[in-house]
């Protein structure tokens, strides 16, 4: 059932599963945390253990991971969708990452690639009453597929529709899968909404491998891996040296939304009316 | 019409065709149920697939229902913590009424949610994992410990019918002394029932990302509409049921009485209503003012009009605030029917403005977009299954549990047991 990448991987691939991160301290949280393990019933205490994949509080990881992409670059061209359902096992019917036509600059064609924004305070992990919507501590936000129990709050809440409810199963073969390879993580039920997880699959297992996220192709996501023009950028916020660190410095950036508050990780450059080869 | 019924029931003393009436009411009622059942398994079997919810609108007719299922309960809250907390014992009666009905909701309610999650199989989920920071799970747990309420409320009422006592009375007496915590259960329905009934609209008020809903009086405004609509059911159910069955006695004093708080409230929830919509016209905020602009001159203009303002609030002011009119039974039935429907269609409007205006993210133009909802046929009959559910309940409820009957005063009953055990 469960579809593994390569024969390597020492994280378990479980949707929404950390087994690294579930052991962290967490805080304030926590307090609420012990009161309903308290209260609730026998059943309660023997699914407690589940209920740890919760909320971290962010940035008591090492990183935090962002993304920049070039609108200058982006020529729309959808490599990026289709490498993110194949990486994913998203159904025809979803898109993680939609490429929206955002107008002209000059003559110039430009696009707006939109993958989950994994915002600081994002409105999808506020809502969640079972909290199947949770924050890593380096700021990915996850969902916990076997948690959720599909009342699609958060789908009402996120600014960006950055979520896909599975209104029916998704059954048979992936068409954008391809014979050669296995898509990285389990394909989820009907009755859940998805999103974009930043390929968490991908940096977890690479960084348990020594490789760098945002440099080594394995430990990056896959629309950034994929894109023919370079147009996207990922790595560690933390780290200055990270491309996305030294592209933030160099060039004005926006985010989506901004007036909302909700702090994406997701960076936006601007196309301009010269844009470079 | 509903005289003329009656007056042949009296009449021609034949017992034949009132039993009709109320069979072909219970048949009615059957092929419904049996309908929405139906529908409800191929939602269960298909997936929500079979509704025309979108990602865009991923909450329709049974969120609606529910919501309205909720608010017709307020009557339960209210008449309890008049009963007993302000120690206006006359309306005791009237009280119970109001629990059964408030128990009837709360179940309609959770019939709705059941259909509405994506996973029903995971219910449970809502109270084994908590994220307190949602409002959806203090609304969890609202609904949760307000349904227990409700049930201990309920229990002295069957306790008390006829049958139960002569078939199983050690029981019965059991169920009837729960009556004893009637106060604590007032207080503690009253603190739920505020923080639910509010809270439902503040499920909606606290997302930025809709700013139609992100207003924060949205929960000022359910708490004030369930304050009319959930009396307004008790009293025109009560009022209804005395027409059509001579097992119902009503003293009409007491829902005139009543009827005439019901004005008061949905003059003040008018006048909350007034200054919400009119603070919105000011300036442009985008999908806002669209939103506000769909509800008055667009697709739901004649719902927010007419359903809303006009038959739902306006008319029934005039009705019930003059006493005239508001003695006048069918005028009264007619204003607080008329009231149940403004709520509702308050709902579906509230429920839906904020999810058929989506604001774009592209950063050079925020702009309004605009999607269309209308429920599908499987999702008309499962809720109209809810509805016949909720119409049963109450039904049997009148016949078997003498749920609308002014005459009893089962707290005295109660005390001078009490006083006979105390002298023993």
């Amino acid at each position: 059932m469960t579809k593994v990448f390569s024969g390597r991987n020492p994280v378990s691939p479980r949707n929404g599963v950390s087994e690294a991160s579930s052991k962290e301290k967490v805080g304030r949280r926590s307090f609420l945390k012990a009161l309903a393990a308290a209260v609730t019933a026998a059943a309660a205490l023997r699914l407690s253990q589940r209920a740890t994949k919760a909320s971290e509080p962010v940035g008591s990881s090492p990183h935090k991971w962002a993304m920049v992409i070039d609108q200058g670059k982006c020529v729309g061209c959808g490599y990026c969708t289709l490498a993110c359902r194949a990486h994913n096992d998203a159904p025809p019917s979803i898109s993680w990452n939609k490429v929206i036509p955002a107008g002209k600059v000059g003559n110039r064609e430009v696009f707006l690639p939109r993958p989950c924004q994994h915002c600081e305070h994002a409105p999808c992990v506020e809502v969640c009453m079972v909290g199947a919507s949770y924050h890593r501590a380096d700021g990915i936000v996850m969902m916990d597929y076997d948690k959720c129990i599909g009342c699609r709050y958060c789908e009402v809440a996120c600014p960006y529709g950055a979520r896909a409810f599975n209104w029916e199963a998704f059954t048979g073969p992936n068409p954008v899968v391809p014979m050669w390879g296995e898509p990285e993580v389990e394909r989820r039920p009907r009755g859940v909404p998805e999103k974009c997880s930043f390929c968490y699959q991908r940096i977890d297992r690479g960084l348990a491998l020594g490789l760098k996220p945002g440099v080594d192709p394995e430990a990056t996501p896959a629309c950034v891996v994929a894109c023919p023009m370079k147009a996207r950028a990922f790595g560690d916020l933390n780290d200055p040296e990270s491309e996305v660190s030294r592209l933030l410095a160099a060039h004005s950036s926006y985010r989506l939304r901004e007036d909302l508050g909700t702090a994406p990780r997701v960076y936006y450059l601007p196309a301009r009316q010269e844009v470079s080869g | 019409m509903m005289k003329n019924i009656r007056g042949r029931g009296k009449g021609a003393q034949l017992r034949a065709p009132t039993i009709t009436l109320f069979q072909w009411w219970l048949a009615v009622l059957a092929v419904v149920m049996v309908l929405g059942a139906g529908a409800g398994l191929v939602v269960f079997a298909k997936g929500l697939v079979v509704t025309n919810l979108t990602d865009l609108v991923p909450w329709g007719l049974w969120i609606t229902l529910d919501l309205s299922s909720i608010a017709m309960s307020a009557g339960a809250f209210l008449l309890c913590a008049a009963v007993y907390l302000l120690g206006l014992k006359e309306f005791q009666p009237v009280a119970r009424t109001a629990t059964f009905v408030g128990l009837i909701g709360y179940s309609m309610a959770m019939l709705c949610l059941l259909l509405d999650i994506g996973r029903p199989d995971r219910f449970w989920h809502a109270w084994v994992f908590w994220n307190p920071h949602s409002v959806l799970w203090e609304v969890t747990m609202c609904i949760t410990l307000y349904f227990t309420v409700l049930v201990l409320e309920t229990a002295p009422i069957v306790g008390q019918a006829g049958w139960m006592q002569r078939r199983w009375p050690r029981l019965a007496q059991t169920l009837v002394s729960v009556h004893h915590y009637a106060p604590v259960f007032a207080v503690i329905g009253l603190g739920l029932s505020l923080l639910h009934q509010s809270s439902l609209g503040a499920t909606y008020g606290v997302l930025k990302a809709r700013p139609i809903w992100s207003r924060p009086d949205l929960s000022v405004l359910f708490i004030a509409s369930a304050m009319a609509g959930g009396p307004s059911l008790v009293v025109f159910v009560s009022m209804l049921t005395a027409r059509l069955t001579r097992q119902a006695h009503i003293k009409d004093e007491l829902l005139e009485k009543l009827s005439l708080f019901i004005g008061w409230v949905l003059v003040g929830y008018l006048y909350f209503r007034f200054w919400d919509a009119f603070s919105m016209t000011y300036t442009y905020l985008p999908g806002r003012t669209e939103g506000l602009t769909l509800l008055t001159s667009g697709e739901l203009a004649f719902n927010f009009w007419v359903g809303e303002i006009l038959l739902g609030a306006a008319i029934p002011i005039i009705l019930l605030l003059t006493a005239r009119l508001r003695r006048i039974p069918l005028l009264r039935m007619i204003a607080l029917a008329l009231v149940v429907g403004g709520v509702v269609a308050y709902r579906w409007d509230t429920n839906l403005v904020g999810q058929l205006v989506m604001l774009t993210y592209l950063p050079q133009e925020i702009a309004a977009r605009y999607t269309d909802y209308v429920p599908s046929l499987i999702e008309f009959l499962s809720g109209a299954g809810i509805v016949a559910y909720g119409l049963l309940a109450f039904t049997l409820g009148a016949r078997y549990l003498n749920i609308v009957d002014h005459r009893a005063v089962p707290e005295a009953e109660h005390e001078a047991r009490l006083a006979a055990a105390a002298g023993d």
